[in-house]
């Protein structure tokens, strides 16, 4: 195995009095696709939302464990979330680009809120992202359009490209594909595997083919607990829990 | 006649126990209901033309009322400076002045005020705290014109005579703005007042256009590393721009139209001075003072022009917050 970039040891998630999240404990190397999939309801969205800290935000969420990033425990109560969501990017499930920023300030928001001001030098940023993002060409002539203005696909690469402008190590998704059609998905999908040069990536994920298509490795929940986690290959043809093959198979779920 | 009336009833009881064999009271009221559809109809339609009509009978009035100034002194009675019942010289200029600068300084005032209460009952405060709070703000709407007007006269302009204005005039005195004395009722006074009676409109306003924004885009801004001051400033406060404005131009047409209290701490003398201490008067406060003791008919009469132009400046400014608000709901819409 690579590097570990990011380690969650035995996380528990409590919205006021119900627990989300039960005990989860995950490794995920470095420069990998990592998918998390279960039936609704079952806390991989508010997994996922922990590891940026952005679960915060809702009202009597509450985690407890530890989320080591490189060996820091990114939940420690001197650490600032500012400097988490820095270092860990996040696109959502909905394509959510600012409507009132032009295309070019929606990706450079991320670099003017550290204090980069030269235009040249963000010009260059908002070329190398949406390049990135596969995006450059569609874009390149428009960036001064509303980020709004772009088709449903083209609005969540922008918002990949936004996601990357700070370069963060790790890169969460999600569910990022499901507000958009097959062809604009797939183009997210061809885009993850480039991603994966550089960044760890963990995606939630509805859709199992998706997993199975982009992801190296596969956590497998349900209700809050981690019924499986491994090789995409072994989790898809050879689950080792009951569970697992119930769900992959569609006998649950 | 009566012959008709009793078949009816009869007919309608047989259609009544064909229906519900139980009912009894309504014999007489017995539409069909599609009749019963349309006497609802008319009648809602006929309450709101009764409105409209009312509307248009109040402008006519005002007209007419307004006609013999109208007649006498043209549209340069906008612009007249001088105002003297005795000699039966009429010119509105000062009190468009007055009511104009105490508007727009009230606006000063309050919109920063209004926009952070709003910011901070949505986004700091708990739910159940946020109700509460914004109870008590919304609560000083409710606070009748004149008990501010009591509380400005022997409250708020003791205050402003002893204590800001010394301040303002060590401060700022080398502006002409904080310049003369002050005998605490004046145009500064008055701006006080009609900030605070403000403040709840222009708040609950912003409050419900900071909620029209997205969850998903507070939580873009600060997934990509921004404090949340600076997601307050990207998501909220950009994207609702010109809400703001609609809000702020719907406060400033409620103070344009204030009369009670401003009548009692402005002083009420028809002047034009650049200092905000000295007294002057408004639209609607001249109307308040004067017309009781208008005495020749052209006085009174030009005291109906004062309140068509006041009416012509409150519903242009209305107009226009309508459409920014309408603007800015096609923009969320779409």
């Amino acid at each position: 195995m690579n590097n570990i970039v990011l380690s969650v040891k035995d996380l528990n998630v409590w919205y006021n009095d119900f627990q989300a999240v039960k005990g989860i404990s995950i490794d995920y190397p470095e420069k990998s696709i990592s998918a998390i999939i279960g039936p609704s309801g079952c806390g991989k969205s508010t997994f996922l939302r922990c590891l940026n800290r952005i679960h915060e935000e809702v009202p009597g969420a509450r985690a407890e464990g530890e989320i080591l990033l490189k060996g820091r425990n990114i939940l420690g109560s001197k650490i600032d979330p500012v400097q988490v969501r820095r270092s860990i990017g996040m696109v959502f499930q909905k394509p959510n680009p600012f409507p009132s920023m032009s295309i070019l300030e929606n990706v450079t928001l991320g670099v003017r809120l550290l204090g980069v001001r030269d235009k040249s030098k963000l010009m260059q940023v908002a070329e190398q992202c949406l390049r990135k993002a596969a995006l450059w060409d569609e874009v390149k002539d428009k960036l001064s359009q509303l980020g709004t203005s772009l088709s449903g696909g083209q609005q969540q690469r922008l918002c990949i490209a936004r996601a990357l402008a700070i370069d963060p190590p790790v890169l969460l998704m999600d569910e990022p594909t499901s507000a958009l059609d097959p062809i604009a998905s797939l183009k997210i999908e061809n885009l993850m595997s480039d991603l994966k040069k550089d960044y760890t990536v963990i995606v939630v994920t509805h859709n199992m083919q998706q997993a199975a298509r982009v992801a190296d490795y596969t956590s497998f929940f349900v209700l809050g607990e981690l019924i499986e986690h491994g090789a995409c290959s072994d989790i898809f043809t050879n689950p080792k829990e009951q569970k697992t093959e119930d769900y992959i198979t569609g006998k649950f779920g | 006649m009566i012959n008709e009336n009793e078949s009816f009833i009869e007919e309608s009881t047989k259609f009544n126990n064909l229906v519900d064999s139980n009912c009894t009271k309504s014999k007489v009221f017995n539409f069909s209901y599609q009749l019963q559809d349309k006497i609802n109809y008319y009648l809602i339609k006929s309450f709101a033309c009764l409105v409209i009509l009312l509307l248009i009978g109040l402008v006519a009035m005002l007209i007419y009322s307004a006609l013999p100034a109208m007649e006498e002194f043209g549209l340069g009675f906008a612009f007249g400076d001088d105002w003297n019942p005795v000699e039966d010289e009429f010119g509105a200029l000062p009190f468009l002045f007055g009511t104009l600068i105490t508007s727009f300084l009230a606006l000063m005032l309050a919109t920063p005020v209004s926009v952070g209460v709003a910011l901070f009952i949505n986004e700091v405060l708990s739910k159940k705290l946020a109700a509460v709070v914004s109870l008590f703000v919304e609560m000083i709407a409710a606070i009748p014109s004149i008990v501010f007007g009591l509380w400005g006269v022997f409250y708020l302009a003791p205050f402003v005579k002893e204590t800001l204005t010394p301040v303002l005039k060590s401060s700022l005195g080398f502006l002409p703005f904080f310049q003369g004395a002050s005998f605490g009722i004046g145009i500064l006074t008055a701006s006080l007042i009609l900030a605070l009676m403000i403040i709840p409109t222009i708040t609950s306003i912003c409050r419900i256009v900071f909620k029209t924004v997205p969850t998903l885009q507070k939580e873009a801004a600060l997934a990509l590393g921004s404090t949340r001051f600076e997601m307050i400033k990207i998501a909220l406060l950009r994207p609702s721009f010109s809400g703001i404005m609609g809000a702020i131009v719907l406060g400033l047409g409620r103070a344009l139209g204030e009369t009670m209290a401003v009548a009692m701490v402005i002083g009420n003398s028809p002047s034009i001075s650049a200092s905000l201490f000295s007294p002057a008067a408004t639209m609607a406060s001249v109307i308040a003072n004067e017309y009781t003791e208008a005495d020749s008919d052209l006085h009174l009469s030009a005291l109906c022009y004062v309140g068509f132009l006041l009416f012509i400046v409150t519903f242009t400014i209305n107009g226009l917050a309508r459409f920014i608000v309408w603007n800015q709901s096609k923009k969320v819409g779409g």
